[in-house]
């Protein structure tokens, strides 16, 4: 079953300076207990992109418009207020980069868990705080009794993530959005916290796109894998696919770029030139300035992001 | 926390006697005296007698351990501009005006205000918001005494439905309540607009719509709870100060409260009706400071606990 589909979505910020144009035509989807990874550098629209798919972008400023986004089977576009807080937390949950900021420092983790399941399913406090140690437990925190009534600020980053997880996953959701869930987290304790996703998501069969500028992170939680530049989509396809034989020139230079990345672990490292500007951004390919073998036409229409064999899409005009 | 109050009980004692002996000394140093007024001379045998049958002939310091030994036991002395009465007495007379004045504006004007700045807060950037942004920007512009003047044509002289001046019937009182209230109003329009888009632009909102709760929920229960922080700390001593009323609506109105006394108790060299003034509101201010710190306190996690990230 399709979990998310997204065709052509653009979002676009409308500010005082001038419009800045975040995502320009992305096209993904996600079936159900798949995962996807979403890979880009920073400012290439990975967040605005999972923001939009769950409408928190506060607009305006913010203009989302879609040829199509779905999620679980709804329309989100044409979804309002009540609906959407629906699918929020229920279909699709969330987890954000940094656990510092992420719970509301006046109240008890366990109080933050508890009102999450109380929003969606009418259940006795009691057991309400019941299930949230349950899931503390299982998001491996040790003292879990004691998390329930520590409020953030007694947490340390890695704990908050976990307890982040464990809220988000209260619901048994069907995708789970991770927004660079580790890179606000310590070297130690990242591989953890991956390795605890990648466990849970098996476990419950839930679908899970795993954002991230960091390869090695893709090459171990995911199954298939998007890249984004300039706010679109560049190519998709199996992980080992795309390590092994990217078709994309990006994708080439991307993995080109880093050396010994088979040993895993490595940030991308920024290819010759700047990246597109999202006020403006330039005409065709978003990545025609910095590509070595970009011909004419490319600086003149963008190239589809079409199929060039079975389960790999790009979007280049060598490939068409 | 009770260690924490008797520390900050030992610095408001500490504050009340500098600023007392500042004020002390500030009185004494501006030249002229009591009976140095033009419309009743006096010759200077009289003077130094007056003078010298009231203490203030003694040195200083005297003259000051004395009167804050009277402080200490209730006795703020006699005000030279009444003489038939005491210091007490006198305010026991004029602050109850001033209290119902300054009360009432702000116990109608800060709630206005609170929810006229929610509403610009959540509307923000939409003609509710220009509209409450323009109303507190006006209210706080506008001097008070034009505030008056338009309500007393408007109200008084054109329509005449309420008296232009007097504090007699409480329908008498209507019009400098209202004339005061627009600078709480406005004040806490302001504060609250902005306290609310602070919490609001948190990351931890877009967490609490990410998990599914109810737009009204995460106002009411978490935007306003951390909005409420920083308000308490403003609000409690802005309140208690505006128990004092003010000089310029009493003015106006011609209400007969502590306004004039201020004003009354410089010119004339009045020390202590001066004195007593000054030490009351240090007083009052001292206090809801205190109290709004242990309201912070009480409201914020990180200073209750006092706990650490471990
Ligand atoms: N609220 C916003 N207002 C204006 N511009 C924004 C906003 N959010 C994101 N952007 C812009 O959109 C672009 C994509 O941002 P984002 O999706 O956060 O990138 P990333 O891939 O690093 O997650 C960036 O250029 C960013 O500056
Ligand atoms: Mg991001």
């Amino acid at each position: 079953m399709r979990l998310l589909d997204v065709v052509n979505l653009t979002v676009s910020f409308v500010q005082h300076e001038g419009v800045v144009q975040a995502v320009r035509g992305m096209t993904l989807h996600l079936d159900a207990g798949e995962s996807l990874g979403i890979v880009g550098e920073s400012g290439s629209g990975k967040s605005v992109t999972c923001m939009a798919a769950l409408r928190l972008l506060r607009e305006p400023p913010a203009k989302i418009a879609a040829d199509r986004l779905d999620l679980g089977g709804v329309d989100v576009l044409a979804a309002r207020g009540r609906d959407l807080a629906a699918l929020r937390g229920r279909v699709a949950a969330m987890i954000f980069q940094d656990p510092m900021t992420a719970f509301d420092p006046s109240f008890t983790i366990g109080h933050q868990i508890v009102e999450t399941i109380q929003a969606h399913r009418a259940t006795a406090k009691a057991q309400a705080r019941a299930e949230a140690e349950a899931l503390l437990r299982r998001v491996e925190i040790k003292n879990a009794g004691g998390v329930l009534d520590a409020y953030p600020h007694q947490l340390s980053g890695g704990m908050l993530q976990r307890a982040m997880i464990a809220m988000a996953l209260s619901c048994q959701p069907q995708v789970l959005f991770a927004d660079e869930p580790t890179t606000a987290l310590d070297v130690t304790i990242q591989a953890q916290i991956l390795q605890l996703i990648k466990e849970l998501q098996a476990e419950m069969g839930m679908g899970l796109i795993m954002v991230t500028h960091d390869l090695g992170v893709v090459a171990e939680t995911v199954d298939r894998v998007l890249v984004m530049y300039g706010g679109r989509a560049m190519e998709q396809g199996p992980v080992q696919k795309i390590f092994d034989a990217p078709l994309h020139p990006y994708t080439q230079a991307l993995l080109a770029s880093i050396p010994g990345r088979v040993a895993g672990r490595q940030r991308l490292v920024e290819i010759a030139g700047a990246s597109p500007n999202p006020a403006n951004p330039p005409k065709g390919c978003p990545f025609h300035p910095r590509c070595a073998v970009a011909e004419a036409r490319c600086g003149v229409e963008a190239p589809a992001f079409q199929t060039v064999t079975a389960g790999r899409d790009a979007a280049c005009w060598r490939l068409q | 926390m009770i260690v924490y109050i008797l520390k900050r009980l030992a610095s408001i004692a500490l504050t009340f006697t500098v600023v007392s002996v500042i004020v002390f000394l500030m009185m004494h140093a501006v030249p002229g005296g009591p009976f140095d007024g033009n419309d009743m001379p006096v010759s200077d045998e009289v003077k130094a007698k007056l003078n010298a049958s009231l203490g203030l002939d003694r040195p200083l310091y005297v003259q000051y351990f004395k009167y804050m030994w009277g402080v200490l036991h209730f006795d703020f002395g006699v005000p030279f501009q009444s003489p038939g009465e005491t210091v007490l007495e006198l305010l026991g007379r004029a602050w109850p005006p001033s209290l119902i004045l300054g009360g009432a504006g702000v116990l109608i004007g800060a709630p206005l205000g609170i929810l006229l700045g929610m509403a610009a807060a959540l509307r923000r950037n939409t003609w509710v918001d220009y509209l409450a942004s323009a109303f507190a920007t006006l209210g706080l512009t506008i001097p008070v005494f034009v505030t008056s003047m338009l309500l007393i044509l408007v109200f008084a002289v054109w329509l005449d439905w309420l008296p232009a001046s007097g504090w007699g019937k409480p329908y008498s009182w209507v019009l400098p309540i209202v004339a005061y209230a627009t600078i709480p109003l406005a004040t806490y329009a302001r504060y609250t607009r902005s306290a609310m888009l602070d919490v609001l632009n948190k990351p931890f909102v877009t967490v609490l719509r990410a998990k599914g709760l109810s737009e009204r929920r995460i106002i009411f229960q978490h935007v306003l709870r951390n909005a409420a922080l920083p308000m308490v700390t403003v609000f409690l001593p802005m309140f208690i100060g505006t128990a004092t009323g003010s000089i310029f609506v009493e003015a106006m109105f011609r209400v007969p409260g502590l306004g004039a006394y201020f004003v009354s108790s410089i010119n004339l060299r009045d020390y202590a009706l001066e004195m007593a003034l000054i030490l009351m509101i240090t007083m009052m201010f001292c206090v809801s400071y205190l109290i709004s710190d242990i309201l912070y306190a009480l409201l914020n996690p990180r200073i209750r606990t006092g706990g650490r990230r471990g």
